[in-house]
């Protein structure tokens, strides 16, 4: 078994088609407002002065697609008062429905909004790495449906390894909050963390 | 800001006013009795500490309505270890028990003075624990608008500031049907009014200068930092809810400071109990406003780190 699950992204493949959060929606049966894997899209760009007096511009946009990174840190299950949300030995963050009161702290806390609030139920809801398909050694919804291979499920350790250990990029916060269990690989036009040159271009849609 | 903000804004709010209710009380009750004996300082504070048990037990079911699945309210203190908010539902049920207890064996005169002293004194500790608790809630690492000393700061004034005036309208209401049921007591009773209303007044002015002093530090400190969730707090604050901001800051200025000086400048001298009264009415209500609206603001600075 593994110590700890982790997602991997791959900043250069991504299309930003939203497949991930779709399949996510399907598999999990949510509704339509609600996305426990959601696509970031970040842009910027302006026009650039050459010393020959001539413009070009350094418009850039990419996308990165976030889920639960069932952190090594988990500052939701750090919070939550009714002790909800448990990790599992496999490192997979859970939420139990039946144990949450619904006062939304953990919703507050987590940096990458992750917990999501559902007004039928009044209860927290959020990503489970599909772990009833993980648990029947299948591939979690998202990272099968990505018609680029963009995502990638794994053991935290074998992923860095493989990839590196880079888990902060614009928009996405510091790592050093929660400890991410996510590993990206940039593109060539990737921000850092806390960059200014861009802004994240789909806000409704996080 | 919908149903559930206002929720947490009427808990805060009233449980704060409730431990500062307390604390103030035990405190002019203190120096009362020394003066003036037991039983005159009983008959000042005696109905006031009855009235906090309404206002804390409101506050209390007023966070419910916070909740989405009310039903299991009770699994709030399931945290201990590590969630700020169980520690503060634990301290909120804990300071109404003893605070009861207390308010129970008082108005029966149970027990000897000295024990009784001794369960306010627990209940009040408590007290603190429960504003201390309430605002480490807050002081999430992922919101640095809240992530300051500020917080706590903040929630204390405001716990005392509310107390005060709150406990000095309950005298002044307290006074007037002691006028009406006992009037062979009312004299001993006005001066010991006066003198409890001067403290208070006092006490109110140098609170509200807390709050002047800390909020343009504060507001400067977020400015002034280079994380974009703490600056866009202060946008929020500056830009969106000026008005709101501007109004606060002047009921507060004249609710505890201005009224608060007449305050104590009426309660110098006998004959003005009619004015003194309405005065503390004023400052109660007007600062009770105030506060509200500075907690409304509190809630709109959530600003957090990431997506």
């Amino acid at each position: 078994m593994a110590n700890q699950l982790a997602f991997y992204f791959d900043v250069a493949r991504c299309t930003g088609c939203k497949a991930c959060q779709v399949a996510c929606q399907d598999k999990h049966d949510l509704p339509a407002d609600m996305r426990w894997r959601r696509v970031a899209e970040y842009s910027g760009g302006e026009w650039v002065r050459n010393p020959d007096g001539t413009y070009a511009q350094n418009v850039f946009a990419y996308y990165v697609s976030v889920a639960c990174n069932h952190c090594e840190k988990p500052i939701c299950e750090e919070v939550c008062p009714a002790s909800a949300i448990t990790k599992r030995d496999d490192g997979i963050v859970l939420i139990d429905e039946d144990k949450c009161i619904g006062c939304r702290y953990c919703e507050w806390s987590c940096p990458y909004a992750a917990p999501q609030y559902n007004e039928d139920k009044g209860t927290m809801s959020k990503c489970t790495l599909c772990v009833d398909y993980v648990d029947a050694g299948q591939l979690p919804a998202c990272v099968a449906a990505c018609p680029s291979r963009a995502l990638e499920v794994g053991e935290l350790s074998e992923l860095r390894a493989k990839y590196g250990d880079l888990a902060e990029v614009a928009p996405l916060p510091e790592a050093k909050l929660t400890e991410p269990a996510f590993v990206i690989k940039p593109s060539a036009k990737t921000k850092p963390v806390w960059a200014k040159e861009g802004q994240l271009a789909n806000p409704e849609e996080i | 800001m919908d149903v559930r903000d206002w929720a947490l804004i009427a808990f805060t709010i009233l449980s704060q006013m409730a431990v500062g209710s307390f604390i103030i009380l035990g405190i002019v009750y203190f120096f009362a009795a020394r003066k003036w004996g037991e039983e005159q300082a009983d008959r000042l504070s005696d109905r006031a500490l009855l009235a906090i048990g309404p206002v804390l037990i409101l506050g209390t079911l007023a966070s419910l309505f916070h909740l989405g699945n009310p039903v299991n309210a009770y699994r709030a203190i399931s945290n201990l270890g590590s969630s700020w908010l169980s520690r503060e539902i634990l301290s909120d049920v804990l300071f109404i028990v003893v605070g009861a207890i207390f308010a129970f064996m008082q108005w029966r005169k149970i027990s000897t003075s000295a024990t009784r002293n001794i369960v306010a004194l627990v209940a009040a500790a408590i007290g603190v624990v429960l504003v201390f608790s309430m605002s480490r809630i807050y002081m999430l690492r992922t919101t640095p608008a809240w992530d300051t000393i500020a917080t706590p700061i903040s929630f204390f004034t405001t716990t005392f500031l509310l107390g005060a005036l709150a406990v000095g309208a309950a005298y002044v209401a307290n006074y007037a049907y002691i006028q009406r049921k006992e009037p062979g007591c009312a004299d001993v009773q006005c001066e010991i009014l006066r003198a409890a209303l001067r403290g208070l007044a006092l006490a109110s002015v140098a609170l509200v200068g807390v709050h002047l002093i800390v909020l343009p530090l504060y507001v400067a400190y977020l400015s002034a930092s280079d994380v974009a969730a703490a600056n866009n707090a202060v946008n929020i604050l500056m830009d969106d809810y000026s008005l709101v901001f501007a109004l606060r800051l002047v009921l507060v200025f004249v609710g505890a400071g201005i009224l608060g000086v007449f305050l104590y400048r009426n309660a110098s001298s006998p004959g003005r109990e009619k004015i003194m009264s309405n005065l503390a009415y004023a400052a109660f209500a007007v600062v009770l406003v105030a506060e509200v609206m500075g907690r409304f603001l509190f809630y709109a600075m959530q600003t957090r780190i990431g997506l």
